[in-house]
Protein backbone atom coordinates (compact mmCIF):
# COMPACT_ATOMS: atom_id res chain seq x y z
CA UNK A 1 0.00 0.00 0.00
CA UNK A 2 1.22 3.46 -0.91
CA UNK A 3 -0.04 6.44 1.06
CA UNK A 4 0.76 10.02 0.02
CA UNK A 5 -0.20 12.88 2.29
CA UNK A 6 -0.06 16.52 1.21
CA UNK A 7 2.89 15.64 -1.00
CA UNK A 8 4.51 18.76 -2.43
CA UNK A 9 7.55 19.34 -4.60
CA UNK A 10 8.76 22.71 -5.72
CA UNK A 11 11.71 23.51 -7.97
CA UNK A 12 12.62 27.11 -7.25
CA UNK A 13 9.39 28.98 -7.82
CA UNK A 14 7.78 26.28 -9.92
CA UNK A 15 5.48 23.89 -8.09
CA UNK A 16 5.56 20.50 -9.78
CA UNK A 17 3.42 18.67 -7.25
CA UNK A 18 1.03 20.71 -5.16
CA UNK A 19 -0.10 19.04 -1.94
CA UNK A 20 -1.50 15.83 -3.35
CA UNK A 21 -2.92 13.03 -1.22
CA UNK A 22 -3.91 9.57 -2.39
CA UNK A 23 -3.83 5.94 -1.36
CA UNK A 24 -2.89 3.02 -3.58
CA UNK A 25 -4.50 -0.18 -2.31
CA UNK A 26 -3.25 -3.74 -2.75
CA UNK A 27 -5.10 -6.11 -5.03
CA UNK A 28 -5.94 -3.43 -7.59
CA UNK A 29 -4.29 -1.75 -10.50
CA UNK A 30 -4.32 1.94 -9.72
CA UNK A 31 -3.82 4.16 -12.73
CA UNK A 32 -2.00 7.43 -12.28
CA UNK A 33 -3.18 9.61 -15.07
CA UNK A 34 -2.29 13.07 -16.22
CA UNK A 35 -0.98 14.97 -19.21
CA UNK A 36 2.76 15.29 -19.74
CA UNK A 37 4.24 17.61 -17.16
CA UNK A 38 1.38 17.08 -14.70
CA UNK A 39 3.76 15.84 -12.02
CA UNK A 40 3.35 12.07 -12.41
CA UNK A 41 7.01 11.20 -12.66
CA UNK A 42 7.98 13.65 -9.94
CA UNK A 43 5.43 12.03 -7.64
CA UNK A 44 6.69 8.55 -8.47
CA UNK A 45 10.28 9.61 -7.83
CA UNK A 46 9.24 10.90 -4.43
CA UNK A 47 7.60 7.54 -3.67
CA UNK A 48 10.85 5.77 -4.53
CA UNK A 49 13.24 8.17 -2.85
CA UNK A 50 15.59 9.67 -5.43
CA UNK A 51 13.68 12.94 -5.07
CA UNK A 52 12.72 14.23 -1.66
CA UNK A 53 9.38 15.94 -1.05
CA UNK A 54 9.53 19.67 -0.28
CA UNK A 55 6.77 18.98 2.23
CA UNK A 56 4.30 16.24 3.00
CA UNK A 57 5.06 12.56 3.13
CA UNK A 58 4.68 9.35 1.23
CA UNK A 59 4.95 5.90 2.75
CA UNK A 60 5.10 2.42 1.31
CA UNK A 61 3.68 -0.28 3.57
CA UNK A 62 3.68 2.21 6.41
CA UNK A 63 7.22 3.48 6.22
CA UNK A 64 9.38 5.68 4.08
CA UNK A 65 10.89 3.83 1.13
CA UNK A 66 14.37 4.80 2.30
CA UNK A 67 13.77 3.02 5.62
CA UNK A 68 12.97 -0.29 3.97
CA UNK A 69 15.60 -2.92 4.88
CA UNK A 70 15.44 -4.61 1.46
CA UNK A 71 13.67 -2.17 -0.85
CA UNK A 72 13.68 -4.32 -3.98
CA UNK A 73 11.82 -7.10 -2.14
CA UNK A 74 9.25 -4.59 -1.02
CA UNK A 75 8.82 -2.26 -4.00
CA UNK A 76 9.71 -2.85 -7.62
CA UNK A 77 9.83 0.16 -9.87
CA UNK A 78 10.15 1.08 -13.49
CA UNK A 79 11.03 4.74 -13.24
CA UNK A 80 12.91 5.34 -16.44
CA UNK A 81 13.43 2.57 -18.90
CA UNK A 82 16.78 4.07 -19.82
CA UNK A 83 18.20 4.22 -16.31
CA UNK A 84 20.79 1.69 -17.47
CA UNK A 85 24.41 2.12 -18.50
CA UNK A 86 24.35 1.43 -22.27
CA UNK A 87 27.60 -0.50 -22.05
CA UNK A 88 26.28 -3.07 -19.61
CA UNK A 89 24.40 -6.19 -20.66
CA UNK A 90 20.86 -6.82 -19.49
CA UNK A 91 22.13 -9.70 -17.37
CA UNK A 92 24.86 -7.74 -15.58
CA UNK A 93 22.42 -4.90 -14.95
CA UNK A 94 20.09 -7.32 -13.22
CA UNK A 95 23.00 -9.08 -11.49
CA UNK A 96 24.22 -5.99 -9.70
CA UNK A 97 20.69 -5.07 -8.69
CA UNK A 98 20.15 -8.58 -7.30
CA UNK A 99 23.46 -8.40 -5.43
CA UNK A 100 22.56 -5.05 -3.88
CA UNK A 101 19.55 -6.54 -2.13
CA UNK A 102 21.03 -10.00 -1.53
CA UNK A 103 18.50 -11.57 -3.89
CA UNK A 104 19.26 -15.08 -5.17
CA UNK A 105 20.96 -15.08 -8.58
CA UNK A 106 18.18 -17.33 -9.86
CA UNK A 107 15.84 -14.30 -9.84
CA UNK A 108 17.88 -12.78 -12.69
CA UNK A 109 17.09 -15.65 -15.04
CA UNK A 110 13.53 -15.82 -13.77
CA UNK A 111 12.72 -12.19 -14.65
CA UNK A 112 14.63 -12.33 -17.93
CA UNK A 113 12.36 -15.21 -18.90
CA UNK A 114 9.28 -13.45 -17.61
CA UNK A 115 9.80 -10.39 -19.83
CA UNK A 116 11.05 -12.41 -22.79
CA UNK A 117 14.60 -11.11 -22.92
CA UNK A 118 16.46 -14.44 -22.44
CA UNK A 119 17.69 -14.34 -26.02
CA UNK A 120 19.34 -10.93 -25.71
CA UNK A 121 20.38 -11.09 -22.05
CA UNK A 122 24.07 -10.88 -22.91
CA UNK A 123 23.78 -8.02 -25.38
CA UNK A 124 24.73 -4.51 -24.42
CA UNK A 125 21.70 -2.50 -23.41
CA UNK A 126 22.79 0.35 -25.70
CA UNK A 127 21.72 -1.78 -28.67
CA UNK A 128 18.23 -2.38 -27.28
CA UNK A 129 15.15 -0.95 -28.95
CA UNK A 130 12.85 1.25 -26.91
CA UNK A 131 10.54 -1.70 -26.36
CA UNK A 132 13.36 -4.00 -25.21
CA UNK A 133 14.56 -1.30 -22.82
CA UNK A 134 11.06 -1.06 -21.45
CA UNK A 135 10.94 -4.82 -20.93
CA UNK A 136 14.26 -4.69 -19.11
CA UNK A 137 12.85 -1.94 -16.88
CA UNK A 138 9.91 -4.17 -16.03
CA UNK A 139 12.30 -7.05 -15.33
CA UNK A 140 14.08 -4.75 -12.87
CA UNK A 141 10.76 -3.91 -11.22
CA UNK A 142 9.91 -7.58 -10.73
CA UNK A 143 13.40 -8.71 -9.70
CA UNK A 144 12.73 -8.76 -5.96
CA UNK A 145 9.27 -10.34 -6.33
CA UNK A 146 7.90 -7.24 -4.59
CA UNK A 147 4.46 -6.71 -3.07
CA UNK A 148 4.29 -3.20 -4.47
CA UNK A 149 4.96 -2.52 -8.15
CA UNK A 150 5.35 1.03 -9.47
CA UNK A 151 5.47 1.45 -13.25
CA UNK A 152 6.02 4.89 -14.77
CA UNK A 153 4.68 4.97 -18.35
CA UNK A 154 5.34 1.25 -18.91
CA UNK A 155 3.77 1.10 -22.37
CA UNK A 156 5.89 3.90 -23.85
CA UNK A 157 7.59 2.59 -26.94
CA UNK A 158 5.87 -0.78 -26.88
CA UNK A 159 4.13 -2.27 -29.89
CA UNK A 160 0.46 -3.33 -29.58
CA UNK A 161 1.47 -6.83 -28.53
CA UNK A 162 3.75 -5.36 -25.86
CA UNK A 163 1.06 -3.01 -24.64
CA UNK A 164 -1.29 -5.92 -24.20
CA UNK A 165 1.41 -7.86 -22.41
CA UNK A 166 1.94 -5.03 -19.91
CA UNK A 167 -1.81 -4.73 -19.37
CA UNK A 168 -2.16 -8.46 -18.69
CA UNK A 169 0.90 -8.45 -16.47
CA UNK A 170 -0.36 -5.51 -14.39
CA UNK A 171 -3.74 -7.16 -13.90
CA UNK A 172 -2.11 -10.46 -13.04
CA UNK A 173 0.17 -8.83 -10.46
CA UNK A 174 -2.83 -7.15 -8.87
CA UNK A 175 -4.77 -10.42 -8.88
CA UNK A 176 -1.89 -11.95 -6.91
CA UNK A 177 -2.64 -9.38 -4.23
CA UNK A 178 0.10 -6.92 -5.06
CA UNK A 179 -0.24 -3.17 -5.04
CA UNK A 180 0.13 -1.99 -8.63
CA UNK A 181 0.59 1.70 -9.42
CA UNK A 182 0.85 2.51 -13.12
CA UNK A 183 1.20 5.95 -14.64
CA UNK A 184 0.19 6.92 -18.12
CA UNK A 185 -0.91 9.85 -20.16
CA UNK A 186 -3.09 7.56 -22.26
CA UNK A 187 -6.62 7.53 -20.90
CA UNK A 188 -7.86 4.73 -23.13
CA UNK A 189 -5.06 2.43 -22.03
CA UNK A 190 -5.70 3.17 -18.38
CA UNK A 191 -9.43 2.54 -18.76
CA UNK A 192 -8.59 -0.99 -19.87
CA UNK A 193 -5.91 -1.63 -17.25
CA UNK A 194 -6.82 0.19 -14.07
CA UNK A 195 -9.50 -0.55 -11.49
CA UNK A 196 -8.96 2.75 -9.81
CA UNK A 197 -7.79 6.10 -11.13
CA UNK A 198 -5.88 8.96 -9.62
CA UNK A 199 -5.96 11.80 -12.14
CA UNK A 200 -3.65 14.75 -11.74
CA UNK A 201 -3.15 17.95 -13.66
CA UNK A 202 -0.77 20.77 -12.84
CA UNK A 203 0.37 18.96 -9.72
CA UNK A 204 -3.09 18.62 -8.18
CA UNK A 205 -5.42 15.65 -7.82
CA UNK A 206 -8.40 16.15 -10.12
CA UNK A 207 -10.06 12.80 -9.50
CA UNK A 208 -9.49 9.81 -7.23
CA UNK A 209 -12.15 7.16 -7.75
CA UNK A 210 -12.88 3.77 -9.29
CA UNK A 211 -12.43 3.75 -13.06
CA UNK A 212 -16.11 2.91 -13.62
CA UNK A 213 -17.18 5.87 -11.52
CA UNK A 214 -14.76 8.16 -13.33
CA UNK A 215 -16.17 7.06 -16.67
CA UNK A 216 -19.76 7.48 -15.55
CA UNK A 217 -19.04 10.92 -14.21
CA UNK A 218 -16.72 12.34 -16.83
CA UNK A 219 -17.25 10.43 -20.04
CA UNK A 220 -20.29 12.51 -20.92
CA UNK A 221 -22.88 11.12 -23.23
CA UNK A 222 -25.81 12.79 -24.91
CA UNK A 223 -28.67 11.89 -27.19
CA UNK A 224 -28.65 13.31 -30.66
CA UNK A 225 -32.13 13.72 -32.03
CA UNK A 226 -33.29 15.14 -35.34
CA UNK A 227 -36.84 16.05 -35.96
CA UNK A 228 -38.70 18.29 -38.44
CA UNK A 229 -40.41 19.78 -35.37
CA UNK A 230 -37.27 20.22 -33.35
CA UNK A 231 -38.32 23.47 -31.67
CA UNK A 232 -41.48 21.91 -30.26
CA UNK A 233 -39.57 18.83 -29.11
CA UNK A 234 -36.95 21.02 -27.44
CA UNK A 235 -39.61 22.86 -25.48
CA UNK A 236 -41.19 19.57 -24.39
CA UNK A 237 -37.82 18.16 -23.30
CA UNK A 238 -36.98 21.21 -21.26
CA UNK A 239 -40.24 20.91 -19.40
CA UNK A 240 -39.78 17.15 -18.84
CA UNK A 241 -37.36 17.37 -15.96
CA UNK A 242 -35.08 19.67 -14.02
CA UNK A 243 -31.87 17.86 -15.14
CA UNK A 244 -32.66 17.90 -18.83
CA UNK A 245 -30.73 20.31 -21.00
CA UNK A 246 -31.17 20.79 -24.71
CA UNK A 247 -29.07 22.65 -27.19
CA UNK A 248 -28.56 22.71 -30.93
CA UNK A 249 -30.58 24.07 -33.80
CA UNK A 250 -31.48 23.53 -37.46
CA UNK A 251 -33.43 20.43 -36.60
CA UNK A 252 -30.66 18.67 -34.64
CA UNK A 253 -30.78 18.67 -30.84
CA UNK A 254 -28.28 17.46 -28.24
CA UNK A 255 -30.10 16.24 -25.16
CA UNK A 256 -28.44 15.64 -21.85
CA UNK A 257 -30.06 14.27 -18.72
CA UNK A 258 -32.46 11.97 -20.53
CA UNK A 259 -31.64 8.70 -22.26
CA UNK A 260 -32.62 7.80 -25.82
CA UNK A 261 -35.65 5.80 -24.68
CA UNK A 262 -36.90 8.75 -22.65
CA UNK A 263 -36.57 11.09 -25.61
CA UNK A 264 -38.29 8.61 -27.92
CA UNK A 265 -41.15 8.03 -25.50
CA UNK A 266 -41.70 11.74 -25.06
CA UNK A 267 -41.71 12.37 -28.81
CA UNK A 268 -44.09 9.46 -29.39
CA UNK A 269 -46.51 10.58 -26.70
CA UNK A 270 -46.81 13.92 -28.43
CA UNK A 271 -46.92 12.56 -31.93
CA UNK A 272 -43.63 14.15 -33.00
CA UNK A 273 -41.78 12.51 -35.85
CA UNK A 274 -38.11 11.72 -35.30
CA UNK A 275 -35.57 11.37 -38.09
CA UNK A 276 -32.74 10.32 -35.85
CA UNK A 277 -32.33 9.18 -32.27
CA UNK A 278 -28.74 8.33 -31.35
CA UNK A 279 -26.85 7.88 -28.10
CA UNK A 280 -23.51 9.66 -28.48
CA UNK A 281 -20.83 8.52 -26.06
CA UNK A 282 -17.92 10.92 -25.91
CA UNK A 283 -14.58 9.16 -25.83
CA UNK A 284 -12.53 8.70 -22.69
CA UNK A 285 -9.86 10.84 -24.25
CA UNK A 286 -12.41 13.64 -24.55
CA UNK A 287 -13.35 13.24 -20.90
CA UNK A 288 -9.72 13.30 -19.88
CA UNK A 289 -9.00 16.34 -22.04
CA UNK A 290 -11.99 18.19 -20.63
CA UNK A 291 -10.95 17.44 -17.08
CA UNK A 292 -7.31 18.35 -17.52
CA UNK A 293 -8.06 21.38 -19.69
CA UNK A 294 -10.00 22.75 -16.73
CA UNK A 295 -6.94 22.32 -14.57
CA UNK A 296 -4.87 24.25 -17.07
CA UNK A 297 -7.36 27.12 -17.03
CA UNK A 298 -7.53 26.89 -13.29
CA UNK A 299 -3.77 27.18 -13.07
CA UNK A 300 -3.41 30.00 -15.58
CA UNK A 301 -6.05 32.36 -14.21
CA UNK A 302 -4.39 33.32 -10.88
CA UNK A 303 -1.08 33.93 -12.64
CA UNK A 304 -2.72 36.39 -15.02
CA UNK A 305 -4.57 38.08 -12.20
CA UNK A 306 -1.38 38.59 -10.25
CA UNK A 307 0.10 40.81 -12.91
CA UNK B 1 -10.15 -10.21 -4.15
CA UNK B 2 -9.59 -10.63 -0.43
CA UNK B 3 -8.63 -14.26 -0.95
CA UNK B 4 -6.11 -13.27 -3.58
CA UNK B 5 -4.55 -10.77 -1.20
CA UNK B 6 -4.13 -13.47 1.39
CA UNK B 7 -2.45 -15.93 -0.97
CA UNK B 8 0.60 -13.76 -1.49
CA UNK B 9 3.14 -14.59 1.16
CA UNK B 10 5.33 -11.62 1.97
CA UNK B 11 8.96 -12.58 1.63
CA UNK B 12 10.85 -12.19 4.88
CA UNK B 13 12.82 -8.99 4.53
CA UNK B 14 16.39 -9.96 5.28
CA UNK B 15 18.25 -6.73 5.40
CA UNK B 16 21.18 -6.83 3.01
CA UNK B 17 24.25 -5.47 4.72
CA UNK B 18 27.13 -3.39 3.45
CA UNK B 19 28.65 -6.50 1.85
CA UNK B 20 25.71 -6.71 -0.55
CA UNK B 21 26.09 -3.06 -1.54
CA UNK B 22 29.80 -3.61 -2.02
CA UNK B 23 29.22 -6.65 -4.25
CA UNK B 24 26.72 -4.65 -6.31
CA UNK B 25 29.17 -1.80 -6.83
CA UNK B 26 31.92 -4.27 -7.66
CA UNK B 27 29.79 -5.90 -10.39
CA UNK B 28 28.81 -2.46 -11.69
CA UNK B 29 32.40 -1.24 -11.72
CA UNK B 30 33.76 -4.18 -13.70
CA UNK B 31 30.85 -4.63 -16.08
CA UNK B 32 31.58 -1.54 -18.19
CA UNK B 33 34.35 -1.40 -20.74
CA UNK B 34 35.68 1.92 -19.49
CA UNK B 35 36.97 0.24 -16.31
CA UNK B 36 38.92 -2.46 -18.12
CA UNK B 37 40.28 0.12 -20.52
CA UNK B 38 41.29 2.56 -17.81
CA UNK B 39 43.01 -0.08 -15.71
CA UNK B 40 44.77 -1.51 -18.77
CA UNK B 41 45.92 1.97 -19.79
CA UNK B 42 47.07 2.65 -16.26
CA UNK B 43 49.30 -0.40 -16.43
CA UNK B 44 50.53 0.14 -19.99
CA UNK B 45 51.34 3.81 -19.45
CA UNK B 46 52.59 3.47 -15.89
CA UNK B 47 54.83 0.46 -16.33
CA UNK B 48 55.54 0.81 -20.05
CA UNK B 49 56.61 4.45 -20.03
CA UNK B 50 58.78 3.90 -16.95
CA UNK B 51 60.64 1.11 -18.73
CA UNK B 52 60.88 3.15 -21.93
CA UNK B 53 62.20 6.27 -20.21
CA UNK B 54 64.68 4.30 -18.07
CA UNK B 55 65.91 2.44 -21.15
CA UNK B 56 66.44 5.63 -23.12
CA UNK B 57 67.97 7.67 -20.27
CA UNK B 58 70.10 5.05 -18.53
CA UNK B 59 73.26 5.89 -20.45
CA UNK B 60 72.86 9.62 -19.88
CA UNK B 61 72.02 9.12 -16.19
CA UNK B 62 75.19 7.09 -15.75
CA UNK B 63 77.30 9.76 -17.44
CA UNK B 64 78.89 12.74 -15.73
CA UNK B 65 76.55 15.11 -17.56
CA UNK B 66 73.51 13.83 -15.64
CA UNK B 67 71.88 16.47 -13.46
CA UNK B 68 68.98 14.28 -12.34
CA UNK B 69 68.89 11.34 -9.96
CA UNK B 70 68.12 7.92 -11.46
CA UNK B 71 65.72 7.56 -8.52
CA UNK B 72 63.46 10.14 -10.18
CA UNK B 73 62.98 7.81 -13.16
CA UNK B 74 61.88 4.48 -11.67
CA UNK B 75 58.25 5.57 -11.31
CA UNK B 76 58.27 8.03 -14.23
CA UNK B 77 55.30 6.47 -16.07
CA UNK B 78 52.97 7.00 -13.13
CA UNK B 79 53.11 10.77 -13.80
CA UNK B 80 51.28 10.07 -17.05
CA UNK B 81 49.25 7.11 -15.83
CA UNK B 82 47.59 9.22 -13.18
CA UNK B 83 45.29 10.53 -15.91
CA UNK B 84 43.62 7.12 -16.00
CA UNK B 85 43.00 7.24 -12.25
CA UNK B 86 41.26 10.59 -12.75
CA UNK B 87 39.14 9.13 -15.56
CA UNK B 88 38.22 6.06 -13.54
CA UNK B 89 37.33 8.06 -10.44
CA UNK B 90 35.26 10.57 -12.40
CA UNK B 91 33.32 7.91 -14.29
CA UNK B 92 32.42 6.02 -11.12
CA UNK B 93 30.29 9.04 -10.23
CA UNK B 94 29.32 10.71 -13.49
CA UNK B 95 28.41 7.58 -15.47
CA UNK B 96 25.53 7.15 -13.02
CA UNK B 97 24.21 10.62 -13.74
CA UNK B 98 24.87 10.58 -17.47
CA UNK B 99 22.78 7.45 -17.93
CA UNK B 100 20.13 8.13 -15.29
CA UNK B 101 21.32 4.99 -13.54
CA UNK B 102 21.67 6.82 -10.27
CA UNK B 103 17.91 6.46 -9.86
CA UNK B 104 18.14 2.69 -10.18
CA UNK B 105 21.06 2.69 -7.78
CA UNK B 106 19.26 4.69 -5.11
CA UNK B 107 16.03 2.75 -5.60
CA UNK B 108 17.97 -0.44 -4.88
CA UNK B 109 19.97 1.06 -2.02
CA UNK B 110 18.31 4.16 -0.55
CA UNK B 111 21.05 4.44 2.07
CA UNK B 112 23.11 6.95 0.15
CA UNK B 113 26.00 6.85 2.59
CA UNK B 114 26.38 3.12 1.96
CA UNK B 115 26.34 3.65 -1.81
CA UNK B 116 29.05 6.26 -1.56
CA UNK B 117 31.18 4.17 0.81
CA UNK B 118 30.89 1.10 -1.43
CA UNK B 119 31.91 3.11 -4.50
CA UNK B 120 34.87 4.56 -2.59
CA UNK B 121 36.02 1.14 -1.38
CA UNK B 122 35.80 -0.45 -4.84
CA UNK B 123 37.58 2.45 -6.51
CA UNK B 124 40.27 2.85 -3.85
CA UNK B 125 40.93 -0.88 -3.66
CA UNK B 126 41.30 -1.20 -7.41
CA UNK B 127 43.57 1.81 -7.78
CA UNK B 128 45.65 0.85 -4.77
CA UNK B 129 46.34 -2.59 -6.16
CA UNK B 130 46.65 -1.52 -9.81
CA UNK B 131 48.88 1.45 -8.92
CA UNK B 132 51.19 -0.57 -6.70
CA UNK B 133 51.47 -3.49 -9.13
CA UNK B 134 52.12 -1.09 -12.00
CA UNK B 135 54.80 0.72 -10.02
CA UNK B 136 56.54 -2.56 -9.12
CA UNK B 137 56.48 -3.83 -12.70
CA UNK B 138 57.72 -0.47 -14.00
CA UNK B 139 60.48 -0.41 -11.41
CA UNK B 140 61.59 -3.96 -12.16
CA UNK B 141 61.61 -3.34 -15.91
CA UNK B 142 63.16 0.11 -15.82
CA UNK B 143 65.66 -0.69 -13.13
CA UNK B 144 67.05 -3.53 -15.23
CA UNK B 145 68.30 -0.91 -17.72
CA UNK B 146 69.65 1.28 -14.92
CA UNK B 147 71.45 -1.68 -13.35
CA UNK B 148 73.04 -2.47 -16.67
CA UNK B 149 74.67 0.97 -16.46
CA UNK B 150 75.60 0.37 -12.84
CA UNK B 151 73.20 2.93 -11.42
CA UNK B 152 70.37 0.56 -10.44
CA UNK B 153 68.41 1.04 -7.24
CA UNK B 154 67.70 -1.77 -4.80
CA UNK B 155 64.39 -2.05 -2.98
CA UNK B 156 66.32 -1.24 0.22
CA UNK B 157 67.47 2.11 -1.12
CA UNK B 158 65.90 5.08 0.54
CA UNK B 159 62.45 5.91 -0.73
CA UNK B 160 62.14 3.08 -3.27
CA UNK B 161 59.62 0.88 -1.45
CA UNK B 162 57.87 4.00 -0.19
CA UNK B 163 57.52 5.25 -3.76
CA UNK B 164 56.21 1.95 -5.09
CA UNK B 165 53.47 1.67 -2.47
CA UNK B 166 53.12 5.44 -2.57
CA UNK B 167 52.18 5.19 -6.25
CA UNK B 168 49.20 3.04 -5.32
CA UNK B 169 48.28 5.39 -2.49
CA UNK B 170 48.56 8.50 -4.62
CA UNK B 171 46.47 7.05 -7.47
CA UNK B 172 43.83 5.87 -5.02
CA UNK B 173 43.67 9.35 -3.51
CA UNK B 174 43.50 10.94 -6.92
CA UNK B 175 40.67 8.57 -7.86
CA UNK B 176 38.73 9.57 -4.76
CA UNK B 177 39.33 13.25 -5.47
CA UNK B 178 37.96 12.75 -8.99
CA UNK B 179 34.98 10.79 -7.70
CA UNK B 180 34.16 13.61 -5.29
CA UNK B 181 34.40 16.13 -8.12
CA UNK B 182 32.21 13.88 -10.26
CA UNK B 183 29.56 13.69 -7.54
CA UNK B 184 29.52 17.46 -7.23
CA UNK B 185 29.64 18.30 -10.94
CA UNK B 186 27.69 15.24 -12.21
CA UNK B 187 28.89 15.73 -15.76
CA UNK B 188 31.73 13.63 -17.17
CA UNK B 189 33.40 16.18 -19.43
CA UNK B 190 33.09 19.04 -16.95
CA UNK B 191 34.33 16.97 -14.00
CA UNK B 192 37.23 15.52 -16.01
CA UNK B 193 38.38 18.93 -17.23
CA UNK B 194 38.15 20.36 -13.74
CA UNK B 195 40.28 17.69 -12.09
CA UNK B 196 42.77 17.35 -14.94
CA UNK B 197 43.03 21.14 -15.11
CA UNK B 198 43.61 21.41 -11.38
CA UNK B 199 46.17 18.61 -11.14
CA UNK B 200 48.12 19.13 -14.37
CA UNK B 201 47.59 22.66 -15.63
CA UNK B 202 47.09 24.71 -12.49
CA UNK B 203 49.49 22.46 -10.59
CA UNK B 204 52.31 23.21 -13.02
CA UNK B 205 51.44 26.84 -13.74
CA UNK B 206 51.47 27.64 -10.04
CA UNK B 207 55.26 27.30 -10.01
CA UNK B 208 55.57 30.49 -12.03
CA UNK B 209 53.73 32.46 -9.34
CA UNK B 210 56.13 34.97 -7.81
CA UNK B 211 57.55 34.98 -4.31
CA UNK B 212 57.23 32.78 -1.24
CA UNK B 213 53.46 33.06 -1.44
CA UNK B 214 53.43 31.65 -4.95
CA UNK B 215 55.76 28.83 -3.98
CA UNK B 216 53.50 27.95 -1.07
CA UNK B 217 50.41 27.82 -3.33
CA UNK B 218 52.24 25.50 -5.72
CA UNK B 219 53.28 23.18 -2.88
CA UNK B 220 49.79 22.69 -1.46
CA UNK B 221 47.94 22.03 -4.72
CA UNK B 222 46.72 18.42 -4.56
CA UNK B 223 48.66 17.04 -7.52
CA UNK B 224 51.91 18.57 -6.26
CA UNK B 225 51.46 17.69 -2.60
CA UNK B 226 50.29 14.13 -3.27
CA UNK B 227 52.67 13.00 -5.98
CA UNK B 228 55.91 13.41 -4.02
CA UNK B 229 55.24 10.17 -2.17
CA UNK B 230 55.16 8.29 -5.49
CA UNK B 231 58.80 9.00 -6.46
CA UNK B 232 61.96 8.04 -4.53
CA UNK B 233 63.49 11.42 -5.42
CA UNK B 234 61.19 14.00 -6.96
CA UNK B 235 62.33 16.08 -9.94
CA UNK B 236 61.21 19.17 -8.10
CA UNK B 237 63.16 19.62 -4.87
CA UNK B 238 61.02 22.56 -3.70
CA UNK B 239 57.98 20.35 -2.94
CA UNK B 240 56.88 19.15 0.48
CA UNK B 241 58.42 16.10 2.15
CA UNK B 242 56.81 12.85 0.86
CA UNK B 243 54.67 11.91 3.85
CA UNK B 244 53.89 15.50 4.84
CA UNK B 245 52.77 16.15 1.28
CA UNK B 246 50.70 13.00 1.19
CA UNK B 247 49.07 13.81 4.53
CA UNK B 248 48.07 17.23 3.20
CA UNK B 249 46.80 15.64 -0.03
CA UNK B 250 44.80 13.07 1.94
CA UNK B 251 43.26 15.86 4.00
CA UNK B 252 42.30 17.75 0.85
CA UNK B 253 40.71 14.62 -0.60
CA UNK B 254 38.87 14.00 2.67
CA UNK B 255 37.47 17.54 2.74
CA UNK B 256 36.26 17.42 -0.86
CA UNK B 257 34.81 13.95 -0.30
CA UNK B 258 32.96 15.17 2.79
CA UNK B 259 31.48 18.07 0.83
CA UNK B 260 30.51 15.71 -2.00
CA UNK B 261 28.97 13.24 0.45
CA UNK B 262 26.92 15.99 2.04
CA UNK B 263 25.69 17.15 -1.36
CA UNK B 264 25.00 13.56 -2.44
CA UNK B 265 22.85 12.93 0.62
CA UNK B 266 20.89 16.13 0.28
CA UNK B 267 20.36 16.68 -3.41
CA UNK B 268 17.74 14.97 -5.53
CA UNK B 269 19.24 12.36 -7.76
Amino acid sequence: MIVARELTKTYGTRTAVDGISFTVEPGHVTGFLGPNGAGKSTTMRMVLGPDRPTSGSVTVNGRRYADSPAPLREVGALLEARAVHPGRTARTHLRWLAASNALPASRVDAVLGLVGLEGVADQRVGRFSLGMGQRLGIAVALLGDPGVVVLDEPVNGLDPEGIRWVRTLARQLAAEGRTVFVSSHLMAEMALTADHLVVIGRGRVLADCPTSEFLARHAASHVRVRSPRAAELAALLRRSGPDVTVDGDSGELRVRGLDAAGVGDLAGAHGLILHELTLVQSSLEDAFMTLTADSVEYGAAPAGAAR
Amino acid sequence: MTAAVATRAVAPARSPGFGAVLRAEWIKFWSVRSTTWSVAMLFVLGAGLTVLVCASSAEWLASSEADESPASFVTWGLMIAQVTAVVLGTLVATAEYGTGMIRATLAAVPRRGAVLAAKAVVLTGTLLVAGTVTAFVGYLGGNAFLSAEGIGLSLDDEGVLRALFGSGLYLAGLGLLSMAAGLLIRHTAAALSTVLGLVFVVGNMAFVLPGAWGEWIAKVLPGNAGSVVATPVHFNPSLLEPWAGFALFAAEVAVLLAVAAMAFRRRDA
